[in-house]
Order: C-alpha cells, then sequence, then structure tokens
C-alpha cells in the first residue's frame, strides 16, 4: 500500500497522527509527516484510520491489500 | 417564548422568504432540523435581520474555507467586535496569515498542549470530589466554566484567581449584557479594557520576563525581528476570546448530550478507550461553533446562487457537520464512526489553533467525569438552557446515581 501526503492541503488537524501513530508523525508545528512511503502490511489498518479522518483529504492510499 | 393560541410558529427557515434565525432560541437547542432544511431547500438562504446569505451544504462551506482569496477574514472593523484593528491571526489573510500561524502553531501544538495534562487532569479531579458526594451539581457554573478557563489562563500567565474578570471581558465582547441599541458601546469600552489590560501585562513581563506565553510574545521574532506591541495586544485579545468560550460550551453540549442518552454514555464507562471516538462524534454533531463569517472580496456563485463582492456571508459549520452527502448516517451519534471528517474546528488555513488543547481537554474531562461520576441525568422536572451563537449550556442542572 503506498500513501501520500498532499503537504499543502495539510493544516494540523492531527487526526492522523493521534490515530495512527507508527504511520504518521508530527513535525514541529503539528502538521503531518509519514513514516513511510509503502506501508508494511501490520500497518495497513492504521494508514486507513488515518486517511479516513483527515478532514482536508490530505492523506490517499494506493493499491490496498 | 409564549405563542398565542391562535398563532402558528414561524418556520424556521422561512420558505416563503428565504430566512433563516440562526439566534432562536429553539434553534440553539436543537438545529438539526433546521440545518436539514437548509441543505435541502434553502442552500444559500438568508440571515433574518441582517439579510447575509448563510451557507449551509459540506461541499460548499468546505469550498469556501479553503478559499480565503474569495472568502476573506479581512472584515470591516464594524463588524469587528470591540477593537480597534483586526485581531491576529483570526482576522488576517494569508499570506501574513500563514506567517503567524507558523510562528504561533508550534506553541499550540498536541506536543506542548500533552505538557499540560496533569494540571488538567488534577484541576478536573478537584472539581468532581467538590460536588460528587452532594449528589447533583449546575455543570455549567461548577465544571464547564472553570476546567478550561482556568487552563487557559495559566498557559498565557495571567492569574487565576481573576478569572471572574476575564470571563466579564470576554463576555463583554461576546454576549454584551446591554440592550441592542446600547451593546456596540459595552463591546467599544471592554475592548478599550482589554487592550490596556494587556498592555499592561506586556509591559510586567518586560521587566519580569517569566515561563509564560505572555513573555514569549515579547521575545519571538517573526521575518527576523521582534512583534510590534499592536501585533502583540491583536494575538491577545483574540486568546481571550477564543480561549474561554469554546470549551466550555463543548463540556456543555456533551454532557448534556450524554446525560439524555444513557446508552451512549453507559459506552463510555464500560470502554473508557472510546473517548476519543466519542469526543470527536460530539464536536461532530454539536458543533458548539455553529458558524463562521467571511466577507466576499468578488462576485461568486455558490448551490447556483449569485453571491457580490462585499457580502458578509455565514459559512454554517454545524450543518455541514450533519450532511449526508459527506457522513453516513449524519444524524445519528455514533462512538463507533470510522470516518469522522468533521470541520468543528473549521478546516483550511484558519484551523482553530486550540484544537489540540480542547481535544486534550474534553479527552481528560469525560475520562475523569465518567470515573467518578458514572450514572447521572438532567435533574428532574429542570430543562438545560442552551444559549445561541455559540452554542453552550448556561444552565445544565445535573443529579448523579441511578434513577430510582
Amino acid at each position: 500500500m503506498k500513501i501520500r501526503l498532499d503537504r499543502e492541503a495539510c493544516v494540523g488537524h492531527g487526526r492522523c497522527y493521534e490515530l495512527a501513530p507508527d504511520v504518521f508523525e508530527e513535525d514541529e508545528r503539528g502538521h503531518c509527516r509519514l513514516r513511510f512511503e509503502t506501508v508494511p502490511p501490520e500497518l495497513e489498518e492504521q494508514a486507513r484510520l488515518g486517511e479516513a479522518n483527515c478532514p482536508e483529504d490530505a492523506i490517499t492510499l494506493e493499491g490496498e491489500g | 417564548m409564549a405563542t398565542a393560541e391562535t398563532e402558528t410558529p414561524k418556520p424556521n427557515p422561512d420558505p416563503a422568504t428565504g430566512e433563516v434565525d440562526l439566534f432562536d432560541a429553539d434553534f440553539a437547542r436543537c438545529p438539526h432540523a433546521v440545518y436539514a432544511r437548509l441543505r435541502a431547500e434553502l442552500p444559500v438562504a438568508r440571515q433574518s435581520f441582517i439579510g447575509n446569505p448563510v451557507i449551509s451544504r459540506y461541499e460548499d462551506v468546505m469550498w469556501a474555507l479553503r478559499h480565503p482569496e474569495i472568502f476573506s477574514s479581512e472584515m470591516d472593523l464594524e463588524m469587528a467586535l470591540g477593537t480597534e484593528r483586526p485581531m491576529i491571526p483570526q482576522q488576517i489573510d494569508p499570506p501574513r496569515q500563514t506567517r503567524f500561524r507558523k510562528l504561533l502553531d508550534p506553541l499550540f501544538s498536541r506536543k506542548r498542549m500533552q505538557d499540560l495534562e496533569p494540571d488538567i487532569r488534577r484541576h478536573a479531579r478537584d472539581l468532581i470530589e467538590g460536588f460528587a458526594g452532594r449528589g447533583s451539581c449546575e455543570f455549567h457554573r461548577e465544571f464547564a466554566v472553570p476546567l478550561p478557563c482556568t487552563a487557559f489562563l495559566r498557559l498565557l500567565g495571567l492569574p487565576a484567581e481573576e478569572l471572574d474578570l476575564f470571563l466579564e471581558l470576554k463576555d463583554g465582547i461576546i454576549r454584551p449584557p446591554a440592550p441592542p441599541d446600547r451593546a456596540a458601546e459595552l463591546r467599544t469600552q471592554t475592548g478599550r479594557r482589554i487592550y490596556a489590560y494587556f498592555d499592561q501585562a506586556l509591559d510586567e513581563r518586560l521587566d519580569r520576563p517569566r515561563e509564560d506565553l505572555l513573555t514569549w510574545l515579547t521575545t519571538t521574532e517573526l521575518d527576523g525581528r521582534r512583534l510590534t506591541r499592536e501585533e502583540m495586544l491583536d494575538i491577545c485579545f483574540l486568546l481571550l476570546l477564543a480561549g474561554l468560550d469554546t470549551v466550555t460550551a463543548t463540556l456543555g453540549c456533551s454532557i448534556a448530550f450524554l446525560a439524555s442518552n444513557p446508552a451512549h454514555r453507559r459506552r463510555l464507562v464500560e470502554d473508557p478507550a472510546r473517548i476519543d471516538a466519542a469526543v470527536e462524534e460530539l464536536l461532530r454533531y454539536e458543533t458548539p461553533v455553529t458558524a463562521v463569517p467571511r466577507v466576499l472580496k468578488r462576485d461568486v456563485e455558490v448551490a447556483g446562487v449569485q453571491l457580490e463582492k462585499g457580502q458578509l456571508v455565514t459559512l454554517l459549520l454545524g450543518a455541514a457537520n450533519t450532511d449526508e452527502q459527506r457522513f453516513a448516517r449524519a444524524d445519528q451519534v455514533d462512538f463507533d464512526r470510522e470516518r469522522n471528517k468533521h470541520i468543528a474546528f473549521g478546516a483550511g488555513p484558519h484551523r482553530c489553533l486550540g484544537s489540540h488543547l480542547a481535544r486534550m481537554e474534553l479527552r481528560v474531562a469525560l475520562e475523569e467525569w465518567h470515573r467518578r461520576i458514572p450514572e447521572y441525568r438532567i435533574a428532574p422536572g429542570e430543562v438545560p438552557l442552551y444559549t445561541p451563537g455559540i452554542r453552550e449550556v448556561r444552565h445544565l442542572p445535573l443529579v448523579f446515581g441511578p434513577e430510582a
């Protein structure tokens, strides 16, 4: 599963790193930083949680397992 | 509000005029039916008395929030609330707004707010112990106000003992206790007092720096220079207004809902891990900050309606948050909702700076509350009193323990 972040769209709601801390981390501003480009299978569920709760639709997932 | 027996209450919104009354008492208590009618029949309605456009569909509200170059926050000063200059960063647009957010965001990040959690948790416990044994409380005055407001004052470095003064200053702007023709005057006077208070507080920090946000304002740098005194004051004014109302309102709406919905309440008692999701779902459903204003920088069409440059537009976040086009079973409060992209904290560049602080406080409050008071309900015979604008439950009498 590939994961992409639209950094222009991210405004730091922070739901991604709150819900899925193994996939998303918080930068100094509180914006999202991806830990992976390709998500390991055991973290796909977390990646989905992050995507599902970003109000800006800044996270996209491709090739879900 | 008494109605003569022969009179039919006016529908809200009124299909005959396309008008919606956002300050109606019934709307404050229960906005969802009004939201539904707006989205379905009047996606661009007119606000009663003022006549400005009100936008309610998720798609349109979100588009507006993402396009500050069209939907600007730079309001005419008479729209401002007793201020002499725009509040920073709320009433300015990108790119200037962006520079201030880059400066302020780290200070209000989730990481930084986590440092405040132990004190807030302790305070929540103390407040609850103060009334748990009594078997009842008035939630607004005894919990919803003191918990977030004390935390906020501590963050800024303002004396917690002066809470009543700050509440008076804040209410003097947001809900001036004056008849409508005197309200503007009271706001202006209150505004002057707010600037004066912070001006003095900032002088004191230059004299004797401390570990607080006000001191930080005097030493931080924006684009390689210190902030001007006016910029510092314009930030302080916003923090005062934004920090003292919103979490109080959310706590009241949330507990009022849970007091009336035993199955939801018991879920949180049985499974405290659900509280994070419950906070988000209650934010979505209740959306205490119902609406945000913008002013149009050019003509634009929304939902087939032509809007004009210069018009003041109301974006109804509460209606967007319950739009079936975005949220499955939008009218259901579901603590297991998997996709919750709510915009109770706004969206786009003006996403609420305090959202991480608010979320932490709400989570801690619900955890500590349900740990100590698992069963509670509205006191028999009492009706919670909701105020319009920012939906707040001003009077919320609760009794504790299982129903007799």
